[in-house]
């Protein structure tokens, strides 16, 4: 354990190092990320205040308000891209160069994502969230989320993390038959803004369609912790949700070194 | 006239190699697409979700936002098809020096580099911009006499216009400061606001997007004239003058922004010693 951290620790300082390089674009680079959570506020409460109920999809106006910006906290942690690294290693022929150190490629890959992650956490996540604590206990008039909640929520982060890189990991393996994968990645990420709960709740999904979305990954990427935070689960389905996270780590890992077992047997690099 | 020729001559050379690219790589140029024509599916979703819970958003109904939500496509991806050159301007070929090839041939510049690549993909975005309208006009929600249809296609002329002129005067600035884009994305996302109608937002973001960097006049206004509702000049007026203020800030951009280029140009040094 101790020499596994020794030999993959790097990776991620690395990657937070390299993050930190690139300071003059960066500001503004924070504040395009923020529009679509901008975006869907202004829409949403016009669509608040374009209905007499109080409740929509089961979220009140207010909770809608932490629902969007703590969306956008759990995104920048979670949603760390790493099929791009892949498909990048893929088209460069590097990937030969990994397969031939005595390192595990995927390990290597998710301790640079949590750099990454690391790094989003602190600029400018955690800033967002503390603002978003302020603005609702002032302005929204709610209670200052619990400990308990805060606790659960990352939890539920960590693991919404690794289930997040291991999938992502799985779609890079497609880098591998096709060289490009740029389409595919624009697809990923419309699918998984769509099917995580980044776009719209889940709640608002027909009972059917959110029947089948209990038995995929994508809800427990990012719909859970949020909805853990917002302290929207009862104690049994709690436990249900965060066990149907655990299980999903395991079988999107296994589901990874089956893939990649397959793949690194038919690969061939040109030059080198 | 004879330059004009000659120009048109150049562009239909360019374009044909452009087809044989597309032709060498079938598969990337569909997946391209799709991408992109996923990516405004998934818009249009969420819309009809949240319509399954309100029966009208500030007045507007679904099918009047899938209008507005479809029309702002095409401007835009008309622009996205020809001119997307002009990013590589912010973010690349200023800084290394790559912009010398456009000053040593005897062409206009601005022509070379637009001519130098079309984006295949914008054609997603235009597919899926011209199924909404069309399926807008087949509900009857869309006015369709001949003073508004010539009217549609004048103005997502002029809307392509104003999305090319914001480009080009924020790439501009990469010859003064030698890399761009971060200032061209900012200014280029803001777009995604004018997807919707623009009364929503706060008085601020409001004035920004039609006055200052004017997208609500590529989508939202000209779209409200063709759903026939007027209001912009108080209730009664027809909205037709939206039309010509569209054409004008079109022309008014575009002059300001190709002089900020010329100017540009006239100050650009190559990279290395």
């Amino acid at each position: 354990m101790r020499r596994k951290l020794r030999i993959y620790l790097p990776f991620a300082l690395n990657e937070m190092k390299r993050q930190m390089s690139y300071k003059g674009a960066f500001y503004l680079f924070i504040l395009i990320s923020t529009f679509s959570s901008f975006v869907s506020y202004f829409l949403w409460m016009a669509i608040y205040g374009s209905t007499d109920r109080v409740m929509l999809g089961g979220l009140t106006k207010e909770e809608m308000v932490v629902y969007i910006f703590m969306v956008y906290v759990t995104g920048s942690i979670v949603s760390i891209s790493i099929s791009d690294w892949v498909s990048d290693d893929v088209v460069k022929g590097t990937v030969a160069m990994n397969l031939i150190k005595p390192l595990d490629y995927r390990l290597s890959l998710i301790s640079r994502a949590l750099g990454c992650s690391v790094y989003n956490f602190f600029v400018p996540s955690v800033f967002i969230w503390i603002g978003l604590e302020i603005y609702k206990v002032n302005v929204l008039g709610m209670p200052v989320t619990g400990v308990w909640n805060v606790v659960l929520y990352i939890i539920s982060c960590i693991m919404s993390f690794l289930i997040f890189v291991l999938f992502d990991f799985c779609v890079g393996m497609i880098a591998f038959f096709t060289n490009y994968i740029f389409g595919l990645l624009m697809v990923k990420e419309a699918l998984l803004k769509f099917l995580t709960g980044a776009l719209i709740p889940l709640s608002f999904f027909p009972e059917g369609v959110r029947r089948v979305f209990d038995f995929l990954p994508f809800s427990s990427m990012v719909y859970t912790p949020v909805m853990l935070y917002l302290g929207k689960y009862s104690m049994a389905e709690l436990e249900f949700v965060l066990a149907r996270q655990a299980i999903w780590v395991v079988l999107l890992y296994l589901l990874g070194s089956l893939i990649w077992k397959r793949v690194t047997t038919r690969l061939v690099v040109l030059g080198g | 006239m004879k330059t004009i020729k000659r120009y048109m001559r150049l562009y239909k050379v360019l374009i044909v190699q452009f087809f044989k690219v597309i032709m060498q790589s079938k598969v990337d140029f569909l997946m391209g697409l799709f991408g992109f024509f996923f990516t405004q599916i998934t818009g249009i979703l969420f819309l009809y979700l949240v319509f399954e819970q309100i029966p009208l958003l500030q007045g507007w109904s679904l099918e009047q936002l899938i209008f507005i939500y479809g029309f702002a496509q095409i401007p835009r991806s008309i622009d996205h098809l020809f001119t997307d050159n002009i990013w590589l301007v912010a973010w690349r070929l200023v800084i290394n020096g790559d912009f010398d090839r456009y000053m040593l041939r005897p062409m206009n510049v601005f022509f070379q580099v637009i001519a130098e690549k079309l984006q295949p993909d914008a054609l997603g975005e235009l597919l899926v911009g011209s199924i909404l309208v069309i399926h807008s006009c087949r509900k009857g929600i869309v006015v369709t006499d001949a003073l508004h249809i010539g009217l549609f296609f004048v103005s997502i002329m002029a809307g392509a216009l104003i999305y090319t002129s914001i480009k080009l005067f924020f790439a501009s600035f990469a010859f003064w400061i030698k890399t761009s884009g971060p200032f061209l994305q900012v200014a280029y996302e803001l777009a995604d606001f004018a997807k919707y109608p623009t009364e929503m937002y706060a008085k601020g973001i409001q004035f920004l997007i039609t006055w200052v960097i004017p997208f609500a006049f590529v989508a939202y206004l000209p779209a409200s004239y063709f759903l026939g509702r007027g209001g912009f000049f108080g209730a009664g007026s027809s909205n037709v003058e939206v039309i010509g203020i569209e054409c004008l800030i079109a022309g008014l951009f575009w002059c300001i922004a190709y002089s900020v280029f010329r100017k540009g140009i006239s100050i650009y040094e190559s990279a290395g010693n």
